[in-house]
């Protein structure tokens, strides 16, 4: 292609505006960053502002928030150009993301699902889960909304205990900016009841509940994983779809889009290609097997058209580029797919480039016109 | 086009065709399963729309009919007739399925008793 016509394809591309569904702010000093929103007995509770001394890092010494200690990615798993020019962690500054990430790719909208709290599930004790998933969105409600009104927030909640977390989100479900609730995923499969005071909550509010991978799954608790423990990063990180695919099949069948029909349920960064699988897999099983979910009224893969929503990155890349058109008219993707770039992850994908061989009605769909309708934007 | 005339096909005497019993006639080029369920007879295409199976072998009993999530509430007893392949729930009476009544179904046929033998018209 002469360059004249690449010129011609990037200016066309940035004519379009996304919405970008999952972006990671972190925090500068870690735990230190939530001090202010924690009581002075929880700060007491996890030693935070505790002198620094010689017990730092053994046992039972030190708390700090649980996260992917598994696997390690050999080149980093942030991306190493988003770094802050003081050195700083990757998107943990909105001044320098709304640079980076927000003005230079049209993004309008951009959902943050912090970076540092994804392992909230492990947390053993569930007051002090909650305790931590009230101080961040209050901390990101202070520090990152206010400094753009793109910037909008997924609540986190803390998996451990339903009824804290249908508390938070009647807390700050109505505050403005507020799009979503983040459900770190544990060893309970998203479809059981134990989580169903979430989704009533959820659904009072009109908030998608949305997973991610990095919940327990990076961690050597009984977590939301794959059969079995993976030995290496690349092969955990290829795995992931498996644990939506359990999540997912779980959802329909237990039937819980009956029971909260207004709830939308957010696959992060879980690829795509595995949701025909799982559509036509369930819908050949629900023909024979009916009797045994028979609150089902519609063929499963229909619940899961209407009431899950799937996010682009990792974009897959097949063979050949058409393929992944196929699947995506498999799945419904003009409202079933909605785009995101994981900024600042390692496989963020660049908004320009991940949909560019779309065609255009299906790239705005994906690009904001669903997400738009699912965040209420 | 004009549905081509229908005939009566012999089955069984009514005494060899007792409440439980089933039997299966060749009407032409169609394969029909005669059921006898509890006093009451019903004739089925004996071919599963699915993969098309012969329906000799399947279970008759009632389904759990929708309801609530998690509530599980038994009815239609012996109204249903499942496949022994793939376990497809097809309406013994309309020879419809219960997954998708409008677009995928067998044909029934009517039964009637002369004298003492059970004739299918088919």
């Amino acid at each position: 292609m002469a360059t004249t016509e690449l010129a011609g394809k990037r200016a066309k591309e940035e004519s379009i505006s996304f919405v970008d569904a999952d972006v990671h702010p972190h925090f500068r000093q870690g735990l230190r960053d939530l001090m202010p929103y924690l009581s002075d007995a929880w700060r007491k509770r996890v030693g935070l502002g505790a002198a620094e001394s010689w017990t730092k890092g053994l046992p039972a010494s030190e708390f700090t928030l649980p996260t992917n200690r598994l696997y390690l990615h050999t080149k980093g798993a942030l991306r190493l150009d988003a770094v802050g020019p003081d050195g700083s962690p990757p998107a943990s500054d909105p001044k320098l993301v709304r640079e980076q990430l927000l003005d230079r790719f049209n993004i309008s909208a951009a959902v943050l699902i912090g970076g540092n709290m994804f392992g909230l599930g492990g947390v053993p004790d569930a007051d002090l889960a909650a305790a931590l998933a009230t101080a961040y969105n209050d901390y990101m409600l202070d520090t990152w909304l206010p400094v753009d009104s793109r910037y909008k927030l997924a609540l986190y909640v803390a998996p451990q205990d339903p009824v804290l977390a249908a508390k938070e989100i009647d807390r700050l479900g109505e505050r403005p900016g507020v799009v979503a609730v983040y459900l770190p995923l544990i060893n309970i499969l998203m479809g059981n009841r134990h989580f169903y005071p979430v989704y009533e909550a959820a659904t009072r509010h009109g908030l998608p509940v949305m997973v991610h991978p990095n919940s327990i799954d990076g961690q050597l608790v009984a977590g939301a994983r794959m059969v079995g423990i993976p030995s290496y990063y690349i092969e955990w990180h290829a795995g992931l779809s498996t644990i939506f695919m359990a999540n997912a099949a779980s959802l329909v069948c237990e039937g819980v889009y009956e029971r909260f029909p207004g709830l939308k349920t957010v696959f992060c960064e879980g690829g795509l290609s595995w949701v025909p699988h799982l559509m036509w897999r369930l819908d050949k099983n629900w023909k024979a097997l009916r009797d045994e979910v028979p609150w089902l009224k519609r063929r499963p893969s229909e619940y899961m058209l209407e009431h899950m929503r799937f996010s682009t990155q990792p974009i897959e890349e097949p063979e050949r580029p058409e393929y992944l058109l196929q699947i995506l008219e498999m799945m419904h993707a003009e409202r079933t797919v909605i785009f995101s770039s994981d900024f600042p992850h390692w496989d963020a994908d660049d908004p320009f480039w991940a949909l560019a061989k779309l065609p255009d009605q299906l790239k705005r769909r994906i690009a904001h016109e669903t997400a738009r309708e699912l965040f209420g934007l | 086009m004009r549905r081509p005339a229908t005939q009566p096909y012999f089955v069984a005497k009514v005494s060899e065709l007792g409440p439980g019993m089933r039997r299966v006639v060749e009407a032409g080029q169609r394969s029909i399963l005669v059921l006898n369920v509890d006093g009451a007879f019903y004739a089925i295409r004996n071919r599963c729309p699915h993969q098309g199976c012969s329906l000799e072998c399947g279970t008759v009993s009632g389904t759990m009919l929708p309801s609530d999530p998690q509530q599980l509430i038994y009815g239609r007893h012996n109204q249903i007739l499942r496949c022994p392949w793939h376990g497809w729930e097809l309406d013994l009476r309309t020879g419809r399925s219960l997954f998708d009544p409008e677009g995928v179904r067998v044909a029934t046929y009517p039964v009637r008793i002369e004298g003492d033998s059970v004739v299918v018209e088919a």
